[in-house]
């Protein structure tokens, strides 16, 4: 399967949809600008002063306006099919409830019932980027994953950097995300919120497997886990 | 012309007292900018230290508490200093006057107690060096950690804000007063230059928005050393109020940041195309649509911040509307340059090379105002560099062309020229290579506000050639500091109306004459306009 993360996949799509109408307005704009400032040079005898008569033009200064508008108001639209695939879990999603610390999260793994069945906790490392294998958070590759986020102190935030989403961890409110991703390995999290000394050591290493071994590592058969860690 | 009969005084020569307790617009001006500048090169500096302690994974030069406190002064610095004052209280005072032909501003007691409550968030500012004091709340301040210890002094930066607030409010009465009951008979709403229109709507900005932004770190300080629980969850507050407040006036602020810098724009092309500004109108209105549309947009900054999603996809439409009126305002000085003859002057290239940075910033503004594209850059890298281009480039090109550009009005003499072209291109080259590479590592998903990050190889060499931008721009901006110095000392002398315009700035002579327009105001023809030029050889 080549779409590795969700929704990397969309994200990705929307960013290329408008890097080429940047480059294609960029062109519009910057093309015709340089080729002015060459060709209108003051050149003494022959070009000394500007052109005094065309000042305005109504339909050009309206052209000019309805373009953009309606180029912004199909990108908004755009924007807003892809918001709504990104914000809307899946049926069947797994859920995590990730609580914010200065500098870490505690991950719990929730039942159908909100039940908590297993919690890994990843703790401040001052100086380093390395981490203890049970301070990684693990979760089965290619089932979607909902996570509810808090905090218990300041605004955090959650950026899954594989999957490309972020949402902000506030104390005193429940804010939600969804992920998913397909191809196991380890890949980074990061706190992207502000929050002091620790901020830019507020990271994990998020553990992809296979389902059935995720299993076994959620209901604690550790040995399983251990086999295949790293691809 | 009576005056022009008796030799006088020029108004920058005084005493140190007539200098700090003068009410002239004019010294107050230069008071502002002088202040500005010296914020603009510390904060600089701290930018700089803040980028080489990026440039590789580790901690090198500065410990994290150091970083947070150099990051939080170069933002502070650079958005209340460089980026407001250097223009609205510098430029403003100077030019507002003498381009509607009006004696001075219309209160100018009300107008030295802005300079001297600036002054004073001045000395705040500068108290932060002292150790011990430091603030790490970033330019933000977002509780809760902004109440938190690890913040640091939480006062001092809720009194700058309240210094500057009540400072900016009182400038911005004053400017608005000016402009409705002291332009000279013929300076018509339609005739009246477009640094004029957008600094007036930048005060208007001021005077709806400093208030909120004033209440919002007032409950800041309420919480932190008083008790109260205005954003502490535990007691029923909220921190995403301040959030809001703060973005209220906090989102529009950069519509006052970076209007006056069109107004610059708006006035050098011109005059350096020998050709009037395109679309003149359609330029005073989409000045005021961007205006009316900037307080309609404070929820972009909290796309994240998990606020209900159809208030994310309103203000995703909001937001990208604004590209609109800004786009009109590139489309017009592209065309002014049409059929127009060009003369580059260093201030001209100041101007172009602004609008060509304005254009990538805008660009790239974009996928911020996409919310799906937003969630997976958001506080990342790729918005600092966005909003280098849009704020702190487009407003710095725009700041020091004009400096160029009124250096003779203000001192009597010529800006190196040749300093004002090297300057400009190690400016320019720096802070795109600088910047450009700062979204792209931003794309790969950097965090900001991160004094270290893992060893991510293609991380490391895109940090590492940001750093040499960053020094380039850096050399850049010494050089200009030279200039400034070269020409007060040993600039060439220059003559009357240099650049041959005939915006009313110019009629006061070569340096501006002590009392300005004096009691009467300029006759205004008819058929005049700002923005018509006559084939007089322009100085080259």
């Amino acid at each position: 399967m080549d779409v590795i993360a969700l929704p990397y996949k969309w994200w990705a799509e929307a960013r290329n949809v408008w890097l080429i109408v940047a480059v294609v307005i960029y062109l519009i704009v910057a093309i015709p600008g340089i080729y002015f400032i060459y060709k209108y040079r003051y050149k003494p005898g022959e070009r000394e002063i500007g052109d005094h008569d065309f000042e305005s033009h109504t339909g050009l200064e309206a052209l000019l306006t309805v373009v953009p508008l309606l180029t912004v108001i199909i990108l908004a639209t755009y924007s807003f099919v892809i918001f709504k695939k990104i914000r809307t879990v899946p049926d069947g999603a797994m859920t995590i409830k990730v609580t914010a610390f200065m500098w870490g999260w505690q991950f719990d793994y929730l039942d159908e019932n909100g039940k908590v069945i297993k919690t890994v906790v990843t703790g401040y490392h001052a100086n380093d980027y390395n981490l203890q294998e049970f301070e990684k958070p693990v979760i089965p590759a290619g089932k979607p994953v909902r996570v509810l986020l808090t905090s218990m102190d300041v605004i955090h935030s959650f950026f899954v950097l594989p999957a490309r989403i972020t949402e902000d961890a506030v104390p005193g409110r429940t804010t939600y995300m969804w992920f998913q991703i397909n191809k196991p390995g380890e890949y980074w999290v990061f706190c992207r919120e502000y929050c002091g000394t620790g901020h830019s050591h507020m990271f994990s290493k998020l553990k992809v497997v296979p389902p059935e071994q995720f299993t076994a590592w959620l209901y604690g058969d550790k040995k399983a886990v251990a086999v295949k860690s790293e691809n | 012309m009576r005056e022009a009969v008796h030799v006088e005084k020029p108004y920058f020569l005084g005493t140190l007292r007539e200098w700090l307790f003068t009410t002239d617009h004019k010294k107050i001006g230069i008071l502002y900018f002088v202040t500005s500048f010296v914020v603009f090169l510390i904060a600089g500096l701290f930018g700089l230290l803040v980028r080489f302690e990026q440039s590789i994974p580790g901690f090198q030069f500065v410990d994290p508490k150091t970083y947070n406190y150099l990051l939080t002064g170069h933002g502070v610095g650079m958005l209340f200093w460089w980026a407001i004052a250097a223009h609205i209280g510098g430029f403003g005072n100077f030019l507002l006057p003498l381009m509607i032909g009006a004696k001075d501003v219309a209160f100018p007691r009300l107008n030295a107690l802005s300079w001297w409550a600036f002054f004073a968030a001045n000395v705040l500012f500068l108290m932060t060096l002292i150790p011990g004091n430091q603030i790490m709340t970033m330019w933000t301040g977002y509780p809760p950690f902004a109440l938190n210890n690890d913040a640091g002094l939480t006062a001092l930066y809720v009194f700058v804000v309240h210094l500057l607030g009540a400072s900016s409010i009182a400038t911005a009465v004053n400017f608005l007063v000016t402009y409705i009951t002291m332009r000279a008979p013929g300076v018509t709403f339609f005739k009246t230059n477009l640094f004029v229109h957008t600094l007036i709507a930048a005060n208007v900005i001021q005077l709806v928005g400093v208030p909120s932004l004033a209440g919002a770190v007032t409950m800041l300080f309420l919480d932190k050393y008083l008790g109260t629980n205005f954003f502490n969850p535990a007691k029923g507050g909220d921190p995403l109020i301040y959030q809001n407040i703060f973005w209220f006036y906090s989102h529009p602020v950069v519509y006052v940041q970076v209007l006056p810098v069109f107004g610059f724009y708006s006035e050098i092309i011109p005059v350096f195309a020998r050709r009037p500004l395109f679309g003149y109108h359609s330029m005073i209105l989409a000045v005021w649509g961007i205006t009316a549309v900037s307080f309609f947009l404070w929820v972009h900054h909290m796309f994240v911040s998990g606020v209900p999603n159809w208030v994310r996809v309103l203000f995703s439409y909001t937001t990208l509307l604004i590209a609109v009126p800004t786009g009109i305002k590139i489309f017009n000085w592209m065309l002014t340059l049409y059929r127009g003859a060009i003369h580059f002057r260093s201030q001209m290239l100041y101007a172009l090379g602004g609008v060509f940075m304005f254009l990538i910033g805008g660009l790239t503004g974009l996928p911020l105002g996409m919310v799906a594209i937003d969630l997976g850059v958001s506080d990342s890298l790729f918005v600092v560099g966005h909003f280098h281009y849009v704020l702190g480039m487009a407003i710095t090109l725009g700041i020091l062309g004009a400096v160029i550009h009124w250096f003779p009005l203000a001192t009597g003499k010529f800006f190196p020229e040749n300093i004002g072209k090297l300057s400009f291109w190690l400016i320019f080259a720096g802070a795109n290579v600088f910047y450009f590479l700062q979204m792209v590592v931003g794309m790969l998903g950097n965090p900001r506000r991160y004094p270290d990050y893992p060893p991510i190889p293609e991380w490391t060499t895109l940090h590492v050639i940001q750093t040499i931008g960053a020094l380039i721009l850096g050399v850049g901006v010494l050089v200009f500091a030279y200039g400034i110095i070269k020409g007060l000392t040993s600039g060439q002398k220059a003559p009357e109306n240099p650049w041959k315009s005939p915006s009313l700035e110019w009629k006061v002579g070569v340096p501006a004459r002590a009392h300005g327009h004096g009691e009467h105001p300029p006759k205004v023809e008819p058929d005049w306009h700002p923005y018509r030029y006559d084939k007089e050889e322009i100085l080259k």
